[in-house]
């Protein structure tokens, strides 16, 4: 590049000085959002902890999708998500996180998996009891072909028991379940010929589409028994007297009102689409949290101190420059942090401290070879340009691989490895626009110098143990 | 520079380091963390600690099969216990939680974690698979960008020792902590996949700007019509790197020194894998990929004496 102030230097001075001010303001202006915000607890943006500083709960649950076909796994998948986040949320957790998920291509066959994150719910046995009272509602017809199994059932005539042939399934599938529910409502009325009146019904409104599959099977199979179950139990097993199209169902099976209320109102927040297990927890304690985050953040100063100053030992004036450019981001990263929002977990610390360990990486470049320019005589201000533009290329190759690890990490992980790949991909993306933005501004702001001057100034701008000569 | 001028010692020096680790690691293994066998990890702290048979018994008293209490101080400074059982179902957890806080004084669960089998064998595969991923597209992307420098050495080589550098890299810290593993009792969990694969993407940077010196040195030697043996401009294009491998290194060694010592015993192993492969990064981009690329360099030229001769003189 080559150099043009020589027609007018002192406007040049005064832009460049006005561009460096310009930066130094931009750095000062973000750190001021970030202190602001940070100070005050009602802020718009407060930094956002993950569950392993702020304290909590994540389960992760497996779905049982074998009894769906291919096509509406995902549909179920959805609901399923909906009546679980329904349930955490009048357990009264602010923010939780429920998400389907489902296990990756390189294992074996496709799991599906649904992950609850409960920041602050430290006790996770109620959390688990909550999401527990989901009931799983099914829908099943008796084989006519199976002899009964030591089930009582009502017919018409009395009641019959019998031995069961193990070999033949006494329950058929219909695949209506409790995703079909639309409704549930407890109503007090008569049930068959015992003559008790006043007994708790539930009764059952489905959807539209639920109503089509309730009439479809109850046209199909008059005469047979239709079986419901609740949470895999067969609670009543009434013959079909005739197809009912309306689609509403009435389950009487004994209840006493307390235990009708209760699995109405369980009902109503939503029944289970497919039976889940739980497969893994994890809780983190609230205080064990904090105490994380105190020491992640003090070992973030020392390590940035620790640098700053052998930054500015070895590479004086520039070292100073680098200093400050290091400051603008990790000004600039705290506000992203805040802004995106970016969740930060013991691990995303990590990778943000080991960031600012790398964020130097480019000045270093720069330096070097602003340093071989100067000492082959050039003026301060053309070595700087000139160690930019030859440094880019190893800036730019190197930055890319670290960049392609942490996208691959993204991918991998969790959601503590989804938070570190995030902060270490944004790391080194924001030090390498540091690294040309502020960097380069301010430098080439500086007072132009040449090195046999040997005046203070030039001799700072140089670093390190000057050689005699090359070799 | 004195490293090509002593290419053999340090090529020797670093075999022999890459084949103490690959003995480390068949004695010592690598112990795995219940984040890829699956099982339960139950830490308690307590205002006064019981005795560790006290732990042990009120755990006998549960199924469990094997089980491992560790006693630790967590970061709140309190006495506390790591136990390590078989993953748990819910109302095991409960039982367990309810008799180890029983036990001496002021007991409370800070941390549980419980994984079961199938999650955790589903998370090694994708740790190998993650791994081995990041090693191809780093090789890939060095093939890809040196693919115009064919003399003297082909791009491949690049690629080729970009490889082995890699390997280095991944090799070192895992052997270090397979000892630490004997010897401490630190396992491989999600952290330390996530520091390879970190320590992979950083180390290779560092190679990648002795490779770019010496492109670019290759370059303006043609242009400049200069015969400069090939050995000698690896030789200078590392002395002009050096300072800078050196000092960027030294600044993350700082961070992670300052995180390692301050930081919490939470991303302490993290802290030091990274460190360990920070320092056998530089050393490899150092002191073993440009030996490599000379040693190639001389294989090629003997191979074929008259191509390089001629090759030679057209420049």
């Amino acid at each position: 590049m080559a150099d043009t102030d020589t027609s007018a230097p002192e406007t040049s001075q005064k832009m460049h000085l006005l561009r460096a001010f310009g930066v130094l303001l931009l750095g000062l202006l973000a750190g001021y959002f970030v202190y602001a915000t940070t100070i005050n607890t009602d802020s718009r943006y407060p930094f956002k902890l993950g569950l392993d500083l702020a304290g909590g709960s994540h389960l992760v649950y497996e779905a049982d999708v074998s009894s769906l076909a291919e096509a509406e796994v995902n549909d179920a998948m959805s609901v399923l998500r909906d009546v679980i986040e329904r349930r955490v949320n009048i357990f009264g957790v602010s923010e939780p996180i429920v998400q389907a998920e489902e296990s990756s291509v390189v294992s074996g066959a496709a799991q599906h998996r649904l992950v609850v994150e409960l920041p602050g719910i430290t006790d996770v046995a109620a959390a688990v009891d909550a999401i527990g009272e989901t009931p799983l509602l099914e829908f099943k017809l008796v084989n006519p072909e199976a002899p009964l199994a030591g089930v009582e059932v009502t017919t018409t005539d009395g009641v019959t028991t019998a031995a069961q042939d193990t070999d033949v399934e006494r329950y058929i599938d219909t695949g209506l379940t409790g995703r079909y529910l639309e409704r549930a409502t407890l109503v007090f009325g008569q049930t068959g010929g015992a003559g008790l009146s006043n007994e708790p019904i539930v009764q059952v409104t489905f959807t539209s589409e639920g109503a089509d599959l309730f009439a479809d099977i109850t046209s199909a199979h008059v005469g047979e028994q239709l079986a419901i179950f609740l949470d895999g139990q067969s609670i009543s097993e009434p013959v079909i007297q005739q197809p009912i199209t309306g689609g509403v169902a009435t389950i009487s099976g004994n209840f006493d009102p307390e235990e009708a209320r209760e699995l109405v109102r369980n009902l109503n927040f939503g029944a289970l689409p497919v039976p889940i297990a739980l497969a893994s927890t994890q809780t983190i304690g609230a205080s064990l949290g904090a105490e994380v985050l105190e020491k992640g953040v003090f070992a973030g100063i020392v390590g940035l101190g620790l640098v700053m100053l052998f930054m500015v030992l070895w590479y004086r004036i520039p070292g100073v420059v680098a200093s400050l450019a290091l400051l603008f981001y990790i000004a600039g990263m705290l506000a992203l942090f805040k802004l995106i929002p970016v969740t930060l977990t013991a691990a995303g610390l990590a990778g943000f401290i080991l960031s600012i360990g790398m964020a130097v990486d480019a000045n270093v470049l720069v330096f070097g070879r602003m340093k071989e320019e100067y000492e082959a005589g050039k003026d301060s201000r053309t070595a700087a340009r000139e160690g930019f533009s030859r440094a880019w290329s190893a800036i730019r190759d190197g930055n890319v691989t670290s960049i392609l690890s942490a996208a691959i990490l993204f991918w991998f992980g969790t959601s503590i490895v989804k938070g570190f790949a995030l902060v270490f991909g944004m790391g080194v993306i924001l030090s390498m626009v540091t690294a040309i933005v502020v960097t380069r501004t301010l430098l080439v702001a500086l007072p132009v110098r040449r090195m046999h001057e040997r005046t203070p100034l030039s001799t700072l701008y140089s670093s390190g143990f000057s050689r005699t000569k090359q070799d | 520079m004195f490293i090509i001028r002593h290419i053999r010692s340090f090529l020797i020096a670093a075999l022999g380091i890459t084949l103490a680790a690959v003995l480390a690691l068949s004695i010592f293994g690598v112990s795995l963390g219940i984040d890829f066998t699956g099982g339960a990890l139950t830490e308690v702290a307590y205002e006064v600690r019981p005795e560790k048979v006290a732990v042990e018994e009120a755990l006998d008293a549960f199924d469990l099969g094997g089980y491992s209490v560790r006693g630790s101080q967590d970061d709140a400074g309190a006495d506390a216990y790591i136990v390590r059982t078989r993953s748990l179902a819910e109302d095991e957890r409960r039982a367990i939680a309810v008799a180890l806080e029983a036990l001496g004084e002021g007991g409370t669960v800070t941390r549980f974690t419980s994984i079961g089998p199938v999650i955790g064998e589903e998370l090694k595969d994708k740790a190998v698979w993650a791994i081995g991923l990041v090693a191809l597209v780093i090789v890939l992307y060095v093939a890809f960008t040196f693919r115009g420098v064919t003399k003297p050495v082909r791009s491949w080589a690049y690629g080729l020792i970009t490889i082995l550098v890699l390997a280095h890299d991944v090799l070192i810290p895992t052997a270090v902590f397979g000892v630490l593993g004997y010897v401490a009792g630190a396992e491989l969990d999600v952290l330390f996949v996530m520091a390879i694969l970190a320590v992979l993407g950083y180390s290779v940077n560092d190679t990648i700007v002795v490779f770019d010196r010496v492109r670019e040195n290759l370059a303006a030697n043609k242009a400049a019509e200069k015969d400069e043996p090939f050995a000698e401009v690896v030789g200078r294009s590392l002395e002009q790197t050096f300072t800078r491998s050196i000092n960027t290194s030294f600044t993350t060694l700082l961070a992670l020194l300052a995180l390692y010592i301050v930081g919490g015993a939470v991303t302490e192993n993290f802290a030091l894998v990274l460190m360990i492969g920070v320092v056998a990064g530089t050393y490899s981009s150092l002191f073993i990929a440009p030996p490599l690329l000379v040693t190639i360099e001389r294989w090629q030229r003997n191979r074929t004496p008259k191509e390089e001769e001629e090759v030679s003189a057209a420049l």
